[in-house]
């Protein structure tokens, strides 16, 4: 079985973000940028795939621009055996991102699509629901465990209730948990293997996909700092406080 | 509050809090050693300077001895009051005062935490780039009163680089303003030194101005596996001539264990006898080829037989939890702990001979060793094996000690690199310093502290 991983490459979580005193987006010079952290969730778990012997091949996608080469070798370094880099300079939408992956679904043949259950940037949630729809395939969303067998895929999947075990037909879409699995550190030494694994470079363009917005962002601006706390003296004083903001 | 003399003190200063709560006494009465049976006095939470003065004042007129008190994340016994001393914690002053975007200096009380310092910096868009593990608890009164170093002090210096100006009551209760964040400043003694590190033996740091300093570029974080003690400071000469180095740490398979079987993730399949945790600059792709081609060549010559490499901030963590959580992990084994230094040339020597000595004398102890090995400084922990009765255990370690302290009396070294005398290191002061020394520092806090009531018993 082969595996298609996507692999997005994002500002790191434990970075502050700030938006460019313009509003045109948010700063990434001079940033730590590293993958999604539910991609590397979703790569682990495509690798332990095979590591029991349930996938032959792991290969990571990534679309974007031309320096995204270096963010797939951290791919292929975690033990990927190859990677695909869909080129583009423009911003992605998850509908063009769940339209790409079905060009390369149709390319590729995986039996399953393991992605992050949403990015941490946009946080859109909507590329693994779009693709299965597309492909006409199951989906299994926010999976916390996997298994694999007879064709089959079982998830736990973490709901609002608590948890619930579906069963999917392969070739089927995975999204992944934060608990799924803890990825492992990247070897220096993979790094240097890495550096002769294989990276498809095509341009987006010439994949047909329909990369039109339908969507614009016309203007980030950072959220509302927060006022700095009132001291009460008593109950009363704050009760007189919080009716006086109608919030009583 | 039965104590006429603590009456007295709630009487001069009505506003102060007062405890004499056996669990207030026992909570605020030790640091992290546990040799010594908590038993103050009382507990007194000053809110202001003028309380604190009040206090020092009240302590010189009753006799009464001052044990100063921040985090108590101490290892060496300074924080400790085991005889009927008052302490005086600094939990209730733990605000930042101010901050100066020319001087790049902010202003604190010396109650807050570090981790707040490192905090009210960042929101800035600035750096105190002082850390280290305890920075949760610990506060920055305490971290001056030690000169505190940590994981950092191979990029930026010991507290001390960092201290533009204090504020201090001494053992009389006169205030000091001592540098008021200037940054040249030649008018005789700088009495602000003779605070750092002096362990709450003259005064007590009642605010204290910090410089700060713009963040570094984004880093990696390494973890290096060395087959052979001569080999760590190769790749240690290696990396500081290839890498802008943030921090250089090592520990042994040992450490590893430990941190391991407390939850830690697992870096590598096989196991090594030292493993290295570096951090450096990565700002560009270049800067991170730098990094590979430094693990290329130490991996050539030897010094390294494997190696991972933080790919986020998240993993960054990851693989200095592995270095940070080792002092946690070996906690319920009872370790006997030693904190020590000699120049970073003479690391690999010394730490031979005195794994030779422990070998030889003590086979059966399972002993730890980790540290700032970039600036010389090594922690060794000996775990108390289970079998054995504690008192036997205790004797030993203090045989260990005479062999730790001759050792490193051959190699030039230091019996405290970081953790202060306080209690613990107390006998030995005279194996690193003169005793002409010893005499000139006794001279110092009898001038500071002509009653000898700030902190007695510690340091000297």
């Amino acid at each position: 079985m082969k595996v298609l991983v996507g692999y997005k490459r994002v500002v790191d979580y434990n970075v502050r973000i700030q938006v460019k005193p313009d509003g045109t987006g948010v700063v990434t010079d001079g940033v730590k940028l590293s993958a999604n952290p539910f991609d590397d969730i979703a790569l682990e778990e495509a690798l332990r795939l095979r590591e029991k012997g349930l996938a032959e091949e792991v290969v990571v996608v990534g679309i974007g621009p031309a320096d995204l080469t270096a963010h797939l070798r951290n791919g292929l370094a975690m033990g990927a055996n190859r990677a695909i880099h869909v080129q583009t300079a423009d911003a992605v939408s998850p509908l063009t991102a769940a339209r790409t992956f079905l060009k390369l679904i149709e390319k590729e043949e995986p039996g399953l699509v393991i992605l992050g259950k949403q990015a941490i940037d946009d946080d859109a949630n909507q590329t693994g629901q779009m693709l299965a729809a597309l492909w006409d395939r199951p989906q299994a969303t926010f999976a916390s465990k996997v298994e694999i067998t007879d064709g089959k895929a079982t998830v736990t999947r973490e709901v609002d209730a608590g948890l619930e075990t579906i069963e999917a037909d392969l070739p089927a879409v995975i999204t992944t948990d934060l608990r799924l699995n803890e990825p492992r550190f990247i070897k220096l030494p993979d790094i240097m293997k890495a550096k002769s694994k294989p990276i498809d470079v095509i341009e987006l363009g010439s994949l047909g996909v329909d990369a039109a917005d339908h969507i614009k962002t016309t203007h980030y601006s950072a959220p509302p700092k927060r006022s700095k706390g009132v001291m009460v003296k008593d109950a009363a004083e704050l009760v007189a406080a919080l009716k006086q903001k109608g919030l009583l | 509050m039965t104590d006429p003399r603590l009456s007295e003190l709630a009487h001069l200063l009505p506003e102060l809090k007062i405890s004499t709560d056996p669990g207030d006494l026992e909570h605020h009465g030790r640091d992290w050693t546990r040799r010594w049976t908590p038993e103050p006095l009382a507990i007194a939470w000053p809110s202001s300077i003028e309380e604190v003065q009040g206090v020092v004042r009240w302590a010189n007129a009753q006799g009464v001895a001052v044990v100063p008190s921040g985090g108590r994340t101490g290892l060496s016994g300074g924080a400790v009051a085991a005889n009927g001393e008052l302490v005086l914690s600094l939990d209730r002053m733990n605000r930042v005062l101010g901050f100066d975007p020319i001087d790049r200096t902010l202003t604190v009380q010396p109650g807050i935490a570090l981790e707040a310092v490192h905090n009210a910096a960042r929101e800035r868009g600035l750096l105190y780039p002082v850390d280290f593990a305890a920075r949760g608890s610990c506060q920055i009164g305490g971290n001056i009163a030690t000169n505190a170093g940590g994981i950092r002090v191979i990029r930026y210096g010991n507290t001390r680089q960092w201290i533009a100006g204090l504020k201090v009551v001494t053992g009389t209760g006169d205030v000091l303003d001592l540098n008021r964040g200037l940054v040249k400043n030649a008018s005789g003694y700088d009495l602000r030194h003779l605070v750092i590190g002096s362990e709450g033996t003259l005064g007590i740091v009642v605010e204290a101005t910090l410089s700060l300093t713009s963040p570094p570029p984004p880093s990696q974080v390494m973890l290096l596996a060395v087959p052979a003690m001569d080999a760590l400071m190769k790749v240690f000469a290696e990396a500081r001539h290839r890498l802008r180095l943030e921090a250089f740490e090592f520990f042994t398979d040992r450490a590893l264990h430990h941190v391991l079987a407390h939850g830690a993730q697992r870096p590598f399949d096989e196991t090594h006898p030292f493993y290295v945790v570096t951090e450096f600059d990565a700002a560009d792709e270049r800067a991170e080829a730098d990094a590979l081609a430094f693990f290329e060549f130490c991996l050539g010559e030897g010094w390294v037989v494997d190696g991972a490499i933080s790919s986020s901030e998240g993993q960054a963590a990851a693989l200095w939890r592995l270095r940070e959580g080792i002092t946690e992990s070996l906690a319920p084994h009872k370790p006997y702990k030693n904190d020590v230094s000699v120049r970073i040339s003479a690391v690999p020597a010394f730490m031979a001979e005195m794994q030779d000595l422990l070998s030889a004398e003590y086979p059966h102890f399972d002993v730890v060793w980790f540290g700032h090995i970039g600036d010389g400084n090594l922690h060794i922990n000996v775990l108390k094996p289970a079998d054995l009765d504690n008192a036997v255990f205790v004797g030993q370690c203090e045989h260990v000690t005479s062999m730790l302290v001759e050792t490193l009396a051959r190699h030039g070294g230091s019996i405290s690199a970081e953790h202060g005398i306080g209690l613990v290191k107390k006998p030995w002061l005279g194996s690193v310093r003169s005793e002409v020394e010893i005499a000139l520092m006794r001279g110092i806090k009898a001038v500071w502290d002509p009653n000898g009531i700030m902190n007695p018993g510690k340091l000297l």
